[in-house]
């Protein structure tokens, strides 16, 4: 019997809302410390399959494998603790605390597991204050350390996020659409970020902008109404015609 | 990290509250703002930092208040084993409805508060021997502390209860405030923000929000003991929606924004309740018109009015702070 060679896998998954077939008969699998890149027109079920896998959503039928365990039937904050970090398509960072806060709280989960302390207070957790510190000046945030979340540009609340997805120290990333809503030069950094950390983790990423994807990609998977139709390297997916034709009709 | 004022300091300005409540007014009307104090607390912990819109609670104040008042009726118990036993009652409903509240959000988590209190009422209404009916049950004594060294207190003395009270009542406030900084505080305070992404980091919110739901539970439960004690009756009227409702009203009318809020609400209901049934025997329309115009008007609470008032003196400008 040969080990399972994906870190992350949806096997035979179906989802169906209603009547409607959101994904069919999907089988798609990440390998380890490798960086994977989901593309897709809108409504290809790029989202819809994070929210399987993360247990947002529960599947219709098929299998959701962790490290070739099944984890089809955990629940979200199980399958995080188990160490698959995400960060959502629009931003969800919590607005009303500070970055600081924000990040804190992602690394009290990941250094105390599934207790929740009722007692000591957060400003006496200097350990945890350090590193979160240290993880804000890494993404360039050091400045914003003590500022609501909600009082700074949609760029900056998507790389606090990031740190956050980072602070619960995740071994598997899922990142949707990380530099949506970015300018230029915010994409540029988040780019260079996460070729800089993609040795580190098996990284998932749904992304619409091209020269992201191909650049910093090892694998790229192009999914079309709830399906798979193709996977390769850069190089492979920009000649393949099924793609051209997802995206262009051609 | 946002740098919050010490428990010390907070506990200690509570203290000095309860300490000159009594030279203001009546002690009796004291000690009904500092038991409903501890109500409209916990009432704030749900409400407030954990984002649970309860209209339940009267359900363990009425079940504290039952469990002691039966307790110092008909046993000997010494007055801490009673409140200490009305508090673990109060926190073992809380969990029952709690386990199945907390699956729903939002307006239906409401209805299965509030549905859950006119059951607790009507078992209450029915079981006659035990909680008397719609008659109450009447006659609960106060039984005396006996304190090493300085001896007997007797608490059918208004001051020495109002005393017993207080000093819970600081107590529970430094307890919840204490709680409210810590990891499961902010746990709270991020579900309420977005229970879908807290959940996603790792917490289980479920627990997080059925272990405020508890304590909350229990705290109500310390209030039900007391006001059953200082009227020496636990009404019926006392575990309706009508006293969910009470609390719900204090939070609001003292705002949100503070732990000091729960207390000026509790202050200011109880007050301005005798004040208006003073001036008119329909004193609840005139009690209706009180709470809309605080809404309308006075989003925050009595809270946001002392802040208005301070940024008119200091010429303040700008954002209010975070809760």
């Amino acid at each position: 019997m040969t080990a399972n060679p994906y870190a992350f896998e949806a096997r035979n998954v179906t989802k169906k809302f209603g009547a409607n077939m959101v994904i069919e008969d999907l089988s798609i699998g990440f390998e380890p410390g490798m960086l994977h890149s989901i593309l897709g027109p809108n409504g290809a079920g790029k989202t819809t399959l994070f929210n399987l896998l993360t247990r947002d959503l529960p599947v219709t039928s098929g299998e959701i494998l962790l490290n070739g365990n099944t984890v089809t039937k955990l629940k979200p904050h199980q399958i995080a603790r188990r160490g698959v970090g995400r960060s959502y398509q629009i931003s969800s960072v919590y607005l009303d605390l500070t970055f600081q806060e924000n990040v804190w709280l992602a690394a009290y989960r990941a250094a105390h597991g599934g207790r929740i302390g009722w007692w000591r207070r957060v400003e006496h957790y200097d350990g945890l204050r350090a590193q979160a510190s240290q993880l804000l000046a890494k993404l360039g945030l050091e400045q914003y350390e003590h500022t609501l979340a909600r009082s700074v540009s949609y760029g900056d609340q998507r790389l606090l996020e990031i740190a956050v997805t980072l602070a619960t120290r995740p071994e598997i990333l899922l990142l949707d659409e990380p530099t949506a809503g970015l300018s230029q030069r915010e994409t540029e950094r988040v780019k260079t970020f996460i070729a800089s950390i993609k040795s580190a983790y098996t990284i998932v990423m749904i992304e619409h902008k091209m020269n992201v994807v191909m650049e910093i990609s090892d694998r790229i998977h192009v999914m079309n109404r709830g399906a798979l139709i193709a996977a390769g390297t850069a190089a492979e997916i920009s000649q393949n015609q099924a793609v051209h034709a997802a995206y262009f009709g051609l | 990290m946002q740098r919050k004022p010490s428990t010390y300091l907070m506990s200690a300005v509570a203290a000095v509250l309860a300490l000159i409540a009594p030279f203001c007014m009546p002690i009796n009307i004291a000690t009904e703002i500092v038991i409903f104090s501890i109500f409209a607390l916990a009432t704030y912990l749900l409400i407030s930092v954990a984002g649970l819109y309860s209209f339940g609670q009267a359900a363990f104040f009425g079940v504290g208040g039952y469990i002691a008042g039966y307790l110092y009726i008909n046993t000997d118990v010494p007055l801490f084993v009673g409140l200490l036993l009305a508090a673990l009652g109060s926190a073992v409903a809380a969990l029952v409805v709690g386990m199945m509240s907390i699956k729903r959000i939002g307006i239906y988590f409401m209805m299965l508060t509030f549905a859950f209190n006119q059951m607790i009422f009507y078992l209450a209404y029915s079981w006659h021997s035990v909680t008397g009916g719609e008659d109450g049950l009447g006659g609960i004594r106060r039984p005396d502390i006996t304190i090493p060294g300085v001896g007997k207190i007797d608490l059918s003395n208004h001051v020495n209860f109002y005393v017993l009270c207080a000093v819970l009542f600081v107590v529970v406030f430094a307890g919840l405030y204490q709680m409210m900084r810590s990891p499961l505080g902010l746990v709270l305070s991020a579900a309420k923000q977005n229970m879908r992404r807290t959940d996603s980091l790792g917490f289980s919110v479920y627990r997080a929000q059925l272990l405020a739901f508890v304590v909350a539970g229990a705290a109500s439960g310390v209030a039900g003991a007391l006001f059953a004690m200082l009227y020496r009756i636990m009404p019926i009227d006392a575990i309706s929606w009508h006293s969910s409702g009470t609390a719900v009203f204090m939070v609001i009318i003292g705002g949100m924004s503070s732990i000091f809020g729960p207390v000026i609400g509790a202050a200011i209901f109880i007050w301005l309740q005798g004040f208006f049934s003073l001036m008119w025997a329909r004193w609840p329309l005139l009690f209706g018109v009180f709470i809309i115009l605080v809404v309308l008007f006075l989003k925050g609470g009595a809270i946001e009015l002392f802040d208005r008032v301070r940024r008119l003196v200091t010429g303040a400008r700008g954002e209010r702070s975070a809760p």
